[in-house]
């Protein structure tokens, strides 16, 4: 039996369903009652139960593609900056993909501290070490750009169904974007005015994740500011 | 002041309110932007500011736990929140209640989730009337749903105490200097439990369970305006000019 | 204090659109963020002002206490400014005393108002080498932005104007004795360019910055010049202008 309604914005400790649902997100279960553990909205699918977060830190998981900061470097590697409780750990030869010769080489020439790098999480262990890696093709490291922050829980809506949002985003403004799940997004377009109107559209996601219609008004949004022309 | 003749007279109390009655309550969630959650909270003249950070990386190292996060909670009086002004810094009063804070806390939180890490709650009090350490819980407790980590249900506290022989919910500043007795309370209203308790003065037996249960009685109203203000803080707002 | 993790990316960013006259936020170089200023916040305080700068809040309370004068100044009372960097303000602030950055917020708020005689000090003494007023001004940062020093100058002498004289009978003045409106303004320098009341991200990439504090005949009474880079002569006579001009905008808001 449910007690909330789909999309219901919802409070930790809410009663959300009674019986043999599964729980995906968000939840926890006392005998055969289903609470909620966060601020979100229910999503309910069939048998299956989340609440869609609306706030909270980026957890690594493996398979995420994030967007570090180079906080430090060592013989073997670096280690960076995560926006998130937990560092990521990148080997050099998980960035370079060949062997390299520690002894003869100087490795900060590849990254240094304050570099930016998009990376897959390759691995999380259970004391939360992350290991990273950026060999493959769009992977590494970042130039040029600006290098926007928002809540790491509202990237899915940043990314949309199927991508739809990023789509609008890139495809109305003319920028290139990367998303990081660790709430980082890079932005590349020659069109300063257009690179502020994406930073204005990822603020707005931000502020509204939670409401219906969101695709359609950052279109309206982004078309407007492109029609007012350059200055 | 001078202490009055009668704190309470007619079964109302020196502020007008019934001795089951809470003083008026305001609870705003999200109102500072470098923090991961926050809240403030006011109840009667107490103006309270809760923080959370995190999780984080635990500094220093070695006080980081293999297989949980650790909570951390601290309680500070701003030097112009009292009457004579309070030297900045904490003291043995301010440590203990930081002690307690964290311990009503840490019962609803799911800090299994993140091993290592930590997670930092500021209560501040701006303003102080009686009732600082509840009204910070209560404010902490938002601020943590506000920041999004992940917790059983939310902590409510009130303090309940005796005044004039009476039973009273919410004491006044004039009721905690001059009445009998001074009960702070804190629960997860959900499953009843009781997370905080402490006590000064005296009650019998009967009375503490009518104290208590009166606690409950205005942690069930201050649970309500806690989840009200998580709404409000997402309830749509579109701002559309046109 | 902890550091802010900056990357190079938004160092390039920030200081490229500093070439090009432009700022992180939109803002032209000339420009302040939004404020408000909420006097008589809190009771207790015999005077208070809550100071919004975009999103930096400073709370600054103000409160009256007898204490013993100095050997030097028997008959006048005593100006004491603590700043208090909160670590719910910003995740890189710790608990603990105050560290350097809060002791020079504290001290640069402390010269604009000593040094432009806002207060008659003189006016505060109660029983000549035994008693005076000590007029505590406590900066309580709640949330950190950027331009700490600006907010927590603008609370200080909000606060200090919205003073209610205590209700004791050692306390003769009609009203409390302040006569002026120091106002700071800081001026940071990025990649050749001055800019006002820098924003954390701008702070974080900034070479220099100096606060200039005028009066409201324009003259000076506290200069204070912060981080790791230069000024050339032109540079501070240029800021010097932009201080007096922003003062006088900034000065509306003591009321």
């Amino acid at each position: 039996m449910l007690h909330v309604q789909n999309r219901e914005l919802v409070v930790p400790g809410q009663l959300l369903a009674e019986g043999g649902y599964v729980i995906r997100q968000g939840a926890f279960r006392e005998g055969s009652r289903i609470y909620s553990s966060v601020v979100g909205l229910a999503d309910l699918h069939g048998q299956e139960i989340r609440v869609i977060p609306l706030q909270g830190r980026y957890i690594p998981k493996r398979g995420d593609v994030v967007i570090g900061v180079v906080i430090d470097t060592h013989y073997s590697g670096w280690i960076l900056d995560l926006n998130s409780p937990y560092v990521g750990n990148l080997f050099v030869s998980d960035l370079l993909r060949r062997k390299v010769d520690l002894m003869r080489e100087d490795i900060s020439k590849y990254l240094d501290v304050g570099d930016v790098l998009v990376a897959q999480v390759k691995d999380v262990d259970e004391l939360m070490r992350v290991q990273l890696e950026a060999g493959e093709p769009g992977l590494g490291r970042v130039e040029g750009g600006k290098l926007v922050e928002i809540s790491p829980a509202k990237i899915p809506r940043v990314i949309g169904r199927k991508g739809s949002m990023l789509n609008t985003l890139q495809s109305v403004s003319g920028c290139r974007l990367k998303v990081g799940q660790n709430g980082r997004v890079m932005i590349w377009g020659d069109d300063q005015r257009m690179v502020n109107a994406v930073v204005e559209a990822l603020l707005m996601i931000e502020r509204e994740a939670h409401t219906s219609g969101l695709t359609d008004r950052v279109r309206a949004m982004l078309e407007k500011l492109k029609s007012e022309g350059g200055e | 002041m001078e202490k009055p003749e009668r704190l309470i007279v007619d079964g109302k109390r020196l502020d007008g309110r019934a001795p089951d009655e809470l003083r008026p309550l305001r609870i705003k969630a999200g109102v500072l932007k470098r923090a991961d959650g926050s809240a403030y909270v006011e109840l009667g003249r107490n103006k309270i500011l809760a923080a959370v950070y995190g999780p984080r990386e635990m500094h220093p190292r070695h006080l980081q736990q293999p297989d949980t996060a650790v909570l951390r909670c601290r309680y500070n009086m701003a030097p112009f929140s009292v009457e004579e002004r309070k030297r900045p810094g904490p003291d043995r009063r301010s440590v203990e209640i930081s002690k307690v804070a964290r311990e009503a806390l840490e019962p609803v939180v799911f800090l299994e989730l993140y091993p290592r890490a930590a997670i930092d709650v500021f209560i501040e009090v701006l303003q102080a009337d009686a009732g600082t350490r509840t009204t910070g819980i209560t404010a902490a407790a938002v601020a943590l749903a506000d920041a999004g980590i992940p917790m059983r249900d939310l902590v409510a506290a009130v303090a309940v105490g005796k005044v004039d022989g009476t039973i009273v919910l919410d004491l006044t500043s004039e009721e905690d200097q001059w009445g009998t007795t001074d009960m702070p309370v804190a629960i997860m209203p959900r499953k009843k439990l009781i997370t905080l308790l402490q006590m000064d003065g005296h009650f019998t037996g009967e009375e503490f369970r009518q104290a208590l249960s009166l606690a409950f009685k205005g942690c069930e109203q201050i649970y309500e305006a806690q989840k009200q203000a998580l709404r409000e803080r997402y309830s749509v707002k579109r701002e559309e000019g046109e | 204090m902890m550091y802010e993790i900056v990357s190079t990316v938004k160092r390039d960013y920030i200081i490229d659109l500093a070439r090009q006259g432009k700022r992180v936020d939109g803002r032209a170089l000339d420009q302040y963020r939004e404020i408000s200023v909420e006097k008589n916040f809190v009771e207790p305080a015999q005077g208070s002002a809550l100071v919004k700068l975009g999103n930096t809040q400073v709370l600054v309370g103000v409160k009256l206490e007898r204490v013993e004068p100095f050997p030097d100044e028997p008959s006048s009372g005593v100006l004491i400014v603590n700043a208090e960097l909160l670590p719910l303000a910003s995740p890189t602030f710790e608990p603990g005393p105050p560290d350097e950055n809060a002791i020079e917020l504290a001290r640069v708020v402390d010269r604009g108002i000593r040094e432009s005689k806002a207060i008659d000090l003189e006016k505060l003494g109660i029983k000549p080498g035994e008693e005076v007023w000590a007029v505590f001004v406590d900066i309580h940062v709640l949330d950190h932005d950027g331009n700490l020093i600006d907010a927590s100058a603008l609370g200080a002498i909000a606060a200090l104007w919205s003073m209610k004289p205590p209700d004791v009978e050692d306390w003769k003045l009609p009203e409390f004795p302040i006569s002026k409106k120091p106002v700071a303004v800081t001026i940071a320098k990025i990649n050749e360019r001055l800019m006002v009341d820098p924003c954390l991200d701008e702070e974080n990439v900034m070479e220099a910055r100096v606060t200039i504090t005028t009066t409201e005949d324009g003259s000076i009474c506290a200069m204070q010049k912060g981080g790791v880079g230069c000024f050339t002569p032109e540079e501070l006579e240029a800021a010097y202008e932009l201080a007096r001009a922003k003062a006088e905008e900034l000065r509306k808001f003591i009321g």
